[in-house]
């Protein structure tokens, strides 16, 4: 895993390698709980939703080891330069994952309730598309720490637009369905936080991402970033313009 | 008049040069030990000086006060200047140098003679006490920088030499900073010391930097990491890299320099 030549002091080595593969499992982890919280909406598998629930708590575990695999990194070995990047970056990057973990385990439960609820339709395929999304962005941001693909991990960065477009789309979508039948408001308040969980999920995803390019390159990638989503100020996703 | 603006504690933009040193080349013999290396050192500021064993870091620090005079077999060719002026001229007076450049060394090598007596010997070789209460305040003074004078204030008369390692480099310390020089060298000076010891040295280190120029030989990262401001990096004889310590640390520019602090086969 290392971009250098070998430490002198070989359990160095062997301690890096030992941070970085915990945060790939957990990354791993994580990808499943994305894929199978999404499987479970659509499919209304509340076996499924169950298990993605149970399944943060191996996460969480994770996430405790990681932080005291690295606090003793940190107080042994007294990592500098790349040493001490990467025992930063993977500190930050199970931070962002457990958060991850979390959005999933929310989809979980909010499939749970929808699940006793008449289907909406069309949101939760669309839901599980734009999951699909995120999920791969995940994966390739965690190719690209392992392989220090800087590049990768901007193509990371700049699909995260798209992601935020389909959550524009699902929220006018959402909208629209209230607004037609006030019956289907208890579901699709469930399926916008779900929506908006998984444009979180994008953000964390994107914070991962900037990791490996801080890795990489020793500083934090300050290119702008373009705003795409706009419900929260534009009033063309106000209920008023919809009814036009 | 402007307010002075914040500046971080490892600022060191603001401070002047104190020692410039241009295409500095050492010979041994037929060994080239130093190659063509130029650098600014900083007034009151810290400097350490890294790199692995023989990469020239002693042999570079030894220039300063020209130590390497001693050495028949040296041959220096560039220009060191402290001040502006030119140390190799014919002019300057080792000794008088040395007075201004003060030294510590890898082993502590007292004198022997009593411990007031060590702390003494630069300080009325070079007139700077008018009387002996005079004399007392500056070996006082001397030993209380040296962080030593608790252990020592009741047995002045005491050889030097039979303090413990850790007291004797103190006291040489304490010996090196009574004629109160403008340059500090220290050629490891705390290999031979206990972590409390080591600790207590870089507190000195770090109170000395407000009056002097400190140059430090290590090969201890850490210690270089914790009381330098800036960081020279020496491997077979060049200077690789000098900067900040904080970037020398956290995101150094040159290969080399990476593999030597992260502990790497270079």
């Amino acid at each position: 895993m290392s971009d250098m030549n070998r430490h002198i002091l070989s359990a160095f080595d062997r301690d890096l390698e030992g941070i970085q593969a915990m945060i790939m499992k957990m990354g791993g982890l994580v990808e499943t709980q994305i894929r199978d919280g999404a499987k479970s909406l659509e499919t209304r598998d509340e076996e499924l939703a169950e298990q993605v629930r149970q399944g943060d708590k191996a996460v969480d575990a994770l996430e405790d080891s990681l932080n005291e695999e690295a606090a003793r990194v940190i107080a042994l070995r007294a990592p500098a330069a790349s040493d001490l990047r990467v025992v930063l970056s993977v500190m930050r990057m199970s931070a962002n994952l457990e958060r991850i973990g979390d959005l999933a385990k929310n989809m979980a439960k909010r499939t749970s309730v929808l699940s006793q609820l008449q289907p909406v339709n069309g949101s939760a395929s669309s839901l599980r598309r734009m999951a699909r999304d995120v999920e791969l962005m995940l994966k390739d941001s965690l190719d690209a720490y392992i392989q220090r693909d800087a590049e990768l991990a901007r193509d990371v960065i700049a699909r995260d637009s798209e992601i935020d477009r389909m959550y524009n789309t699902l929220f006018r979508e959402i909208l629209t369905f209230m607004l037609e039948d006030p019956r289907n408001i208890t579901a699709c308040m469930h399926l916008h936080f779900i929506a908006k969980n998984i444009e979180r999920m994008g953000d964390h995803v994107t914070s991962i991402a900037e990791q490996v390019i801080f890795v990489v390159t020793g500083a934090a990638d300050d290119l702008p970033r373009e705003k795409v989503d706009r419900t929260s100020f534009d009033p063309k996703y106000s209920v008023q313009d919809s009814e036009e | 008049m402007y307010d002075t603006p914040f500046r971080a504690e490892r600022d060191v933009s603001a401070k002047d040069t104190k020692i410039a040193a241009r295409e500095v080349q050492v010979y041994y013999g037929d060994t080239h030990a130093i190659k063509d290396v130029s650098v600014d050192i900083l007034d009151k500021t810290v400097t350490a000086f890294i790199g692995p064993s023989g990469c020239g870091k002693s042999t570079f620090l030894r220039c300063i006060n020209r130590m390497n005079d001693t050495i028949d077999i040296a041959r220096i060719e560039g220009l060191i200047e402290i001040d502006g002026e030119d140390i190799y001229d014919r002019r300057v007076d080792p000794v008088q140098l040395r007075a201004k450049v003060g030294m510590v060394f890898q082993k502590p090598n007292p004198f022997p003679k009593s411990i007031y007596d060590n702390v003494a010997y630069g300080p009325k070789i070079h007139g700077l006490a008018k009387n002996k209460a005079e004399l007392d305040e500056i070996v006082e003074k001397a030993l209380r920088r040296g962080a030593i004078w608790d252990e020592v204030k009741d047995r002045l008369d005491a050889p030097g030499t039979g303090l413990s390692g850790g007291q004797q480099q103190r006291l040489c310390i304490a010996r090196a900073v009574a004629t109160e020089p403008e340059v500090l060298l220290m050629d490891e000076p705390c290999s031979a010391l206990d972590p409390i010891a080591t600790g207590q040295v870089e507190e000195l280190i770090d109170e000395l930097r407000q009056d002097y120029s400190v140059v430090i030989v290590t090969h201890s990262m850490q210690q270089a990491a914790r009381v330098s401001q800036k960081t020279a990096f020496f491997h077979l004889g060049n200077l690789v890299e000098y900067g900040d310590t904080d970037k020398i640390f956290t995101n150094p520019q040159d290969s080399r320099t990476e593999s030597y602090i992260t502990g790497r086969i270079g």
